[in-house]
């Protein structure tokens, strides 16, 4: 009973903070490209589809794919607005995906200390005071899942027992074991954290546990602490469609678990060609106008 | 009339080429192979030997072992005005060596850095990758050839063929960038590899290489060693981005409270 009352409380205090906060984002004003996915409104899916299979059985999702919900790593969380004084200037198409669709305000649900810390590094990132708080990735650090998924191109192999993808951007690679063991120890934290994939039915889940402290998910901030955790879920839903769930917690960072959402359409395989990124990288020289990396 | 012994020596003999040729069956089991019938080079592997201090025999010094080199013959044949490059790069190493930067390391030297590297194997294509700054190598073999023109890359091009059992690789599109080793042996922008892969059993590759490059040296040269199989349980490729590293360019979190 004392259980009932208290989650009756907890869920009048979240439905008073969800319509008190979180009104979902209009509309796009831009036009979106052609084949644009809407992670918001996406196209009704074929129960009935069933995946071809490996030799080895599992669903297969080999090739080479990219996403189609028009995210650009400047900003998750709106990059209409964040890049209207781009747009304006260059001329640029304004690039509309907001992938994070829950909450449905499509935000990153910061602790309040947090937040003021992400208005610090937003306000940073038009003219960072110290190279250290410009974006990890125009430094050449490697993106961190779940920000490599949406910065280009990418290929898929299966292997038994492994699922390998290699990345276009910065000769980006995952190993993906599926063989049921356990994380590194808690002590290694990696750009690329430490993936675990198991399949449920046609969705290969993804754990990826020892993250570091240093990738961001946007150009404009975007941060986390080292007990960010993600659990992915990529579903082929059509022969050419994948759905990706990215649900993130971070315990220190964020008020609550949030969910983003992409979709990735099948391309041409073609050759990855070197993506040399770190090497002769001079933005950080140029944003500090000094010698710091 | 028979000799007792000599029989018994015969069959003694021959017992023992038996016992010989069935110990020598089960050292040797069948090499792993792939579906369509290669040599399964899958697996996390890596050189043991002194080759990313120095690739020719060197004494030990501050910091570096000992080591027998890995150059077939011990000799480099650099042209006169290449050697004195040789030496200079070996005086200002501390600084001029390209590992120095955590840049790409180039082929061959990414495959005897001291760090793992895993193989996968599809038909078309073999798929390495390296611990050391996440690098990659694709090396396709599907029968495609390089792509057209001078391409300069850190990594360089790669196209492979099975001559039988051995893999045999063709690498060219270097950039000018990347050196053999921590001791100053450069290359130019001509740099030409062929690269032999022969499985020795199922958890060792020899690895050779035919260096080739007239604008640096005389004639080609070779190099040749053992790539080890890594055999630990659950073993895996970690991360050495060496760029990575310095916190003075890390902010730290600001407290929550």
């Amino acid at each position: 009973m004392t259980r009932l009352l208290a989650g009756i409380v907890i869920g009048l205090v979240l439905a008073d903070a969800v319509s008190a906060q979180q009104v979902p984002p209009p509309p796009p004003k831009a036009a979106p490209p052609p084949g644009w996915i809407d992670p918001r409104n996406p196209p009704k899916e074929d129960s009935a589809f069933t995946p071809a299979r490996t030799p080895d059985g599992q669903p297969n999702f080999e090739g080479e794919w990219a996403q189609a919900s028009d995210i650009i790593t400047y900003s998750i969380e709106d990059p209409e607005l964040e890049r209207a004084e781009h747009t304006a200037i260059s001329g640029q198409r304004p690039m509309v995906g907001r992938p994070i669709i829950d909450p449905i305000d499509g935000k990153i649900p910061y602790q309040p200390w947090a937040a003021k810390y992400a208005a610090f590094l937003h306000e940073q990132h038009r003219k960072p005071s110290s190279v250290k708080y410009l974006d990890p990735v125009s430094r050449g650090f490697q993106e961190g899942i779940p920000r490599i998924n949406y910065q280009g191109t990418f290929v898929i192999q299966q292997f038994p027992g492994t699922v390998l993808m290699t990345y276009d951007y910065h000769h980006t690679y995952r190993v993906i074991p599926l063989d049921g063991r356990p994380h590194i120890g808690k002590d290694i934290k990696l750009w690329m954290g430490d993936s675990r994939g198991r399949w449920e039915g046609n969705t290969l889940v993804v754990d990826v546990a020892n993250n570091n402290d240093q990738t961001w998910l946007q150009i404009v901030g975007g941060f986390h602490s080292d007990v960010f955790h993600v659990v992915e879920r990529w579903t082929l839903t059509a022969p050419d469609h994948i759905v990706y769930l990215a649900t993130i917690d971070d315990a220190k960072v964020y008020s609550r678990p949030w969910t983003l959402r992409v979709d990735f359409r099948r391309q041409k395989v073609e050759e990855q060609w070197e993506s040399a990124i770190w090497e002769g990288n001079k933005t950080p020289e140029i944003v500090s106008g000094g010698g710091e990396r | 009339m028979v000799d007792r012994y000599a029989v018994r020596s015969l069959l003694t003999a021959v017992v023992m080429t038996l016992a010989v040729a069935a110990s020598a069956q089960t050292t040797s089991p069948a090499l792993p192979r792939t579906p369509d019938g290669r040599p399964d080079f899958s697996g996390i592997w890596q050189a043991m030997n002194t080759a990313a201090w120095d690739i020719q025999d060197h004494s030990a010094q501050g910091g570096v072992p000992a080591g027998i080199g890995v150059v077939v013959g011990n000799e480099i044949p650099y042209k006169p005005e290449a050697l004195a490059k040789k030496r200079r790069n070996y005086d200002d190493r501390a600084t001029a060596d390209p590992e120095t930067k955590c840049y790409l390391p180039g082929v061959p030297r990414v495959m005897y850095m001291p760090y793992p590297f895993q193989i996968f194997q599809k038909p078309g294509q073999m798929t390495m990758l390296f611990e050391y700054v996440h690098a990659t190598r694709y090396i396709y073999t599907d029968g495609t050839q390089h792509p057209d023109g001078h391409i300069d890359w850190w990594m360089g091009d790669s196209r492979g063929r099975w001559e039988g059992d051995t893999l045999v690789v063709d690498v060219v599109d270097f950039n000018e960038d990347t050196w053999f080793d921590r001791a100053g042996n450069f290359h130019s922008d001509e740099l030409h590899l062929v690269e032999r892969f022969t499985a020795l059993d199922r958890d060792h590759i020899t690895y050779e290489v035919t260096v080739e490059d007239s604008k640096v040296f005389t004639r080609p040269w070779r190099m040749s060693m053992i790539l080890y199989r890594h055999r630990e349980p659950n073993l895996q490729l970690l991360e050495y981005d060496c760029f990575g590293f310095d916190n003075a360019f890390h902010p730290p979190l600001p407290q929550s409270q």
